[in-house]
């Protein structure tokens, strides 16, 4: 299977020698696990290698930089951005901040790719052909005003090729972000987008993580996100990244102080055969913290949804609070949807939840919203945006959550 | 505007309309009662349009053969059915229920859809009309609503959709005097010599509010008796036992 892939790190520009051996290293190792199949637990419901195999002749990491300056930002709702074209920063904009108290530049790869400590062959194919990405640090008790919308754009050339990014967030002590992460992906051509997030939160820092998919396309996208949380810090994450041919996000915090706490939401609505797995973990290292889990998935058509959560609390983690549900409304028989919670529990005093349930819509509400006038696929629309707007509900910001409301109608009407 | 002919429903192989005949004209106040499983809810459920239902002779509503028609068609059109049992619908948010079944009857009629601050001010007026709290309309469609509220909220649809025939299945039920009072006032405040009203009911009480036209009494899917006002008093002290 070796040969499918053109994989080169002597195409990525300016590496040093150290820098090229180190890389090669992470890339022997990918190839000895190879692209997942379902023989891998954490891939079981997704299998990759089957996926990547039926879509792509061949792949490449051979991508193109160079590429227009122009994007059309979000009218109507202020914010500060980072414009990426295919993952690399063409510009920024922070007027609506003390631009002082905020630091982005390039993602620093000498430093961070040396090490190799996985054993998640994506994360090591990141290490190895990583380029481009962003380092974002926000200074002490610095609360941005705004929202921060990370553009991710992609050139017109990417048919077969693979994108590898790394991006770190830190937050330092008592500073505040809301970072909207939105893919705007007009290209039409198949590839894949394999991303590495870092994210840091000192004492006390509160951070909301929100992933959107602007369109409906080919996609095969891959997210990893690994969180760690100082005491007191608060992560939350809505996944309302319904539209991607492939798309799989793979969370986990650390919870790594007291009273530290975490939160994920989901709220997609799938259509045609678009398949999207949530897969979490939340590691409770530290006594008193909290974490929270609603996950919600729609199934329309043929799309395949997965939830796999686990919530593991170390022997030292004593009054953890954890709470996870995954709810899954089916709408066509042809649709899927699979949930593996798990739960592994070494503290004697915890109090840790967690359900699972899907059901169909409900036809008795169907017909009473017919009476009213409603053409039944508006009247399932309703439904659908009832049962999935729940996952808002705790939003404070107004302008922030009717932004929100809007994007999640634009999912459920399939973009 | 309304013409029933020889009209036999089937649910679950087992017939429970035998042959209803009923003629209603604009202006008119119908109310039919009857007993327990004597098929007052299946008519109403025929007329709306529900699924699982073997329909057999003539729905004429305005011309137009009913069963032609798909469940919003049929309310497009103007027939609105007050359910005995309203639905709650966790999610959807009243305002936006109302706002989208609005929209969608007047874009069937060929009419301008409203804003949301049209739409607003037009539902605050409607609501102020029959006592019910603004609260309401921004809560899930009928979430945690008591038995009143639920069919003030029936009524408050139909005020808003303008309907020509109103079926009110079992309105009566679970209201208290002062709702019951309100109900009733909503509904004589709209009728007038264009539209008709079809009341589905157990009993004389609501009928003492809502001064029928026509009273019918349907027994074991057929109507066997049909009179003015005074039938219903008459019903209240006989019951509907002596009739069949």
């Amino acid at each position: 299977m070796k040969q499918n892939y053109d994989f080169d790190i002597e195409k990525i520009k300016n590496l040093s020698q150290e820098e090229k051996i180190s890389r090669k290293k992470n890339l022997d190792l990918f190839y000895e696990y190879g692209f997942p199949t379902k023989q891998v637990e954490d891939w079981k419901f997704t299998d990759l290698n089957l996926i990547l195999n039926k879509n792509f002749d061949n792949i490449s990491n051979e991508v193109n930089f160079e590429s227009s300056k122009e994007f059309k930002a979000i009218e109507n709702f202020e914010h500060n951005f980072i414009f990426l074209t295919n993952g690399k920063i063409i510009s920024t904009n922070f007027d609506h901040e003390e631009k002082s108290k905020i630091l982005i530049k390039d993602f620093n790869q000498k430093e961070e790719v040396m090490n190799i400590d996985s054993n998640n062959a994506l994360v090591l194919l990141n290490s190895a052909l990583s380029f481009g990405g962003f380092s974002l640090e926000i200074t002490k008790d610095y609360k941005l005003k705004k929202p921060l919308i990370v553009y991710n754009c992609f050139s017109q050339d990417l048919k077969n090729k693979i994108l590898n990014n790394k991006n770190s967030i830190k937050l330092n002590e008592g500073s505040e972000l809301t970072l909207i992460d939105y893919s705007d992906n007009n290209s039409q051509s198949n590839f894949i987008k394999n991303t590495v997030d870092t994210v840091s939160l000192d004492k006390n820092a509160v951070m909301k993580n929100i992933l959107i998919q602007n369109s409906k396309n080919n996609g095969h996208f891959y997210k990893n996100i690994k969180g760690s949380l100082e005491g007191g810090s608060s992560y939350e994450n809505y996944i309302l990244s319904s539209g991607l041919k492939l798309n799989k996000i793979e969370i986990e915090i650390n919870l790594n102080k007291d009273n530290s706490s975490c939160s994920i939401y989901s709220a997609l609505n799938l259509l045609e055969d678009q398949h999207q797995e949530i897969k979490t973990r939340i590691n409770h290292n530290s006594p008193n913290c909290k974490s929270y889990q609603k996950i919600k998935n729609v199934l329309n058509d043929k799309s395949k949804g997965i939830y796999q959560g686990k919530i593991f609390v170390e022997k030292i983690a004593q009054k953890t609070d954890a709470y996870q549900l995954s709810k899954a409304l089916i709408v066509n028989d042809d649709a899927e949807f699979d949930a593996k919670p798990e739960l592994e529990i070494y503290a004697d005093d915890v109090k840790c939840s967690h359900g699972s349930t899907s059901g169909s819509i409900d036809s008795d509400a169907v017909h009473y919203l017919m009476t009213r006038g409603i053409p039944e696929n508006e009247a399932i629309k309703l439904l659908i945006n009832g049962f999935l707007n729940e996952v808002l509900e705790n939003i404070t910001n107004s302008k922030l959550k009717f932004f929100l409301e809007k994007i999640l109608e634009r999912q459920i009407n399939g973009h | 505007m309304l013409k029933i002919k020889n009209l036999k429903a089937t649910i679950n192989e087992k017939l429970i309309l035998k042959g209803l005949d009923l003629d209603i004209k604009p202006g008119e106040v119908h109310a039919i009662m009857g007993p327990n499983g004597s098929g007052k809810s299946t008519l109403a459920n025929v007329l709306s349009g529900k699924n699982g239902y073997e329909i057999e002779g003539e729905i004429s509503f305005n011309g137009t053969d009913l069963n032609d028609l798909k469940i919003e068609e049929r309310a497009q059109k103007g027939i609105f059915l007050a359910f005995q049992y309203p639905l709650e619908i966790p999610g959807v948010n009243t305002n936006n229920f109302l706002r989208t079944s609005l929209n969608s009857v007047r874009k069937a009629r060929g009419e301008k859809e409203l804003d949301t601050l049209t739409f607003l001010k037009l539902i605050k007026e409607k609501a102020k009309e029959l006592n019910i709290d603004e609260k309401f309309l921004s809560r899930q469609l009928n979430v945690g609503f008591s038995g009143g509220e639920k069919k003030k909220n029936e009524i408050l649809q139909m005020k808003l959709l303008e309907p020509k025939l109103s079926i009110l299945d079992e309105t009566d039920s679970g209201l208290d005097i002062d709702a019951l009072r309100i109900v009733a006032d909503g509904v004589n405040s709209y009728k007038n010599k264009k539209n008709a009203f079809l009341i589905i009911t157990h009993y004389q009480r609501l009928l003492d509010y809502i001064k029928p036209d026509f009273i019918h009494v349907l027994s074991a899917g057929k109507i066997i008796k049909t009179g003015n006002a005074d039938l219903g008093e008459q019903l209240e002290k006989t019951g509907y036992a002596n009739l069949s």
